[in-house]
């Protein structure tokens, strides 16, 4: 018994050589890799841009022009010349604090829900008819029932983000509650763990990180959807300025956009992505 | 939960199982996994349960711990029918069953946390400490069980089941997955624990290996072929408890105890073997 003891202080050894100069060297080397790979993808991506342009005579503008303008947009990001008038800044913060206030009321009322789907067999029967009726519809849909019960077109984009959050989270909230192991639930039934316990203990860490696969997918189609919310709700935010430019006739500043909405939307997604390593146990 | 002074019946009829069948609903109708299970055991007795896999070994172990129910018959504990898990057994299950997202300390601490309500922190902190020297594992508390090795692994659940100061243990194959040399170990680590508590601990091993059920056990029990299965014989270990791995392979009674349990689970209710395809 003694032996094993000793033996076994020498494990955490091995988790060293994560560290050691051969690994750091394969990994910069994997990351020069990948890297070389998106700059080629990239320039594949502007070649083919650059040519659309050329065939279209100039009716899409070419990446230079369209770069111009982008420089001009972030670099002065928060202006505000009145309603029709704003830094491009101040569209994508309004945008993303829409998606924020949707995504976190649509979480607080999905993941609850889903933990009663998946943990209830009763609640299963109840909700999941209506959670597969519900989730193929266009979220946008929802918007001439915001309109009518908030009056204002703000809050009836928030109301179709917070339905928007619903679907994903809850689903994988109910799958990550009911996969709960058997070997998981014997020890809190052999050793009497409280309700309270079960849940804080066992249940809520085992489902985390199907929860956070669940969130992480909510919020990528929240941003999805606020685009296209905010080109229907008008007033500001990155969906408005889109179309903005658009009847500015500016597909400079629509393709400028684009651009922007691709790079929040994979901050967000790698922020999540982040978020759900840190609580993954395996 | 304790007896102060313990009448005769509850001592050498300690726990007993009567007339148990187990069956279980499966799509293909009812499946019977045990029938007829007669045992008696005393208090502070040590009682392995071998047979072949699927012999209903395991299950029968699950409805002493109370975490299934006999379809038929009864089990009786200290003169309580059991119906549910309770702190008066602390159970070692089969595949370590630690929680993988708390630390070693803190999978004893919830367990001890459970059963003890009445005590105060510090003293549930002071039980699980006790119970972490005692396992050596104090230096490796702020592990996570995916940082630890198998050996470690089991002796993690061996403290939380006495950490909890059962008066019936309950281990399901608990070394089955262990290489000699630690399951050698542990077998000694086991034995030790068991002496610290002083012999009062009714203790049952459920195994698929003689040496061991042998050297741990007062007595053997040996399950016929499952499904179905039931008690085909006790076997009685006639050699003092402590005993000494080294000595006791030498001794009359072992070869005579091991010669009975291979005759047995190779013979007698050896599987039946497939006809050649």
């Amino acid at each position: 018994m003694k032996d094993e003891a000793v033996i076994s202080e020498s494990w955490p050894r091995t988790t060293l050589r994560r560290f050691t100069a051969g690994a750091i060297r394969q990994a910069v080397a994997g990351f020069i890799n990948s890297a070389a790979w998106t700059l080629a993808g990239f320039s594949l991506l502007l070649i083919v841009w650059g040519a659309f342009s050329g065939i279209s005579q100039g009716a899409l503008p070419g990446p230079l022009a369209t770069l111009k303008v982008l420089w001009q947009l972030v670099s002065h990001p928060f202006y505000d010349n009145g309603p029709n008038d704003k830094g491009v800044g101040i569209q994508l913060l309004s945008s993303i604090g829409r998606v924020f206030i949707g995504f976190g009321l649509g979480s607080l009322v999905a993941i609850p829900a889903g933990v009663l789907t998946g943990a209830s067999e009763t609640c299963k029967k109840l909700f999941y008819p209506l959670v597969q009726l519900l989730r193929p519809v266009s979220p946008l849909a929802w918007f001439p029932l915001g309109l009518a019960v908030f009056k204002h077109a703000g809050e009836a984009t928030i109301f179709v983000i917070f339905i928007t959050s619903l679907w994903p989270t809850l689903i994988n909230t109910a799958f990550g509650v009911a996969s709960v192991p058997d070997d998981h639930r014997n020890v809190a039934r052999a050793f009497g763990f409280s309700r309270k316990k079960y849940l804080t203990k066992i249940l809520i860490p085992f489902s985390l990180p199907y929860i956070l696969t669940g969130l992480r997918l909510s919020i990528g189609v929240a941003w999805l959807v606020i685009v296209a919310g905010e080109m229907l709700s008008g007033g500001i935010g990155i969906g408005f300025f889109v179309w903005d430019s658009w009847n500015a006739l500016s597909l400079e500043r629509v393709m400028s956009a684009i651009l922007l909405i691709g790079g929040v939307g994979l901050l967000l997604d790698r922020g999540f992505d982040l978020i759900a390593r840190k609580f993954s146990y395996a | 939960m304790k007896t102060k002074t313990p009448s005769p019946i509850q001592t050498t009829q300690y726990l007993q199982v009567r007339d148990v069948k187990i069956s279980f609903d499966t799509p293909k109708g009812q499946f019977t996994a045990v029938r007829n299970i007669n045992l008696t055991i005393g208090r502070g007795e040590i009682v392995s349960i071998i047979g072949h896999s699927g012999c209903g070994k395991s299950t029968l172990l699950n409805a002493i711990g109370g975490l299934v129910k006999p379809t038929a018959g009864e089990i009786v504990l200290g003169g309580v029918v059991v119906d549910a898990p309770g702190p008066d057994r602390g159970i070692v299950f089969q595949n370590y069953s630690l929680l993988p997202w708390l630390t070693v300390y803190q999978n004893i601490y919830e367990a001890v946390d459970s059963v003890l309500k009445n005590k105060s922190k510090a003293e549930k902190a002071a039980q699980v400490e006790s119970f972490l020297q005692k396992v050596n594992l104090w230096g490796h508390r702020e592990k996570k069980p995916s940082q630890l090795s198998g050996g470690m692994k089991q002796r993690v659940a061996i403290a939380r089941a006495f950490a909890i100061h059962p008066e019936v243990l309950l281990l399901d194959e608990p070394f089955g997955a262990l290489d000699a040399l630690t399951k050698a170990s542990l077998h000694e680590e086991l034995v030790n624990l068991l002496q610290l508590d002083n012999q009062t601990d009714t203790v049952i091993i459920v195994t698929h290996d003689i040496e061991e059920a042998i050297f741990l056990a007062d007595r053997v029990v040996v399950m016929t072929n499952g499904p179905e299965a039931t008690v085909g014989e006790i076997v009685e270990v006639p050699i003092p408890r402590p005993r000494d791995k080294r000595e006791i392979v030498q001794l009359k009674e072992y070869v005579e105890v091991r010669d009975r349990l291979l005759y047995l689970l190779m013979d007698a209710f050896a599987v039946p073997r497939r006809p050649a395809a």
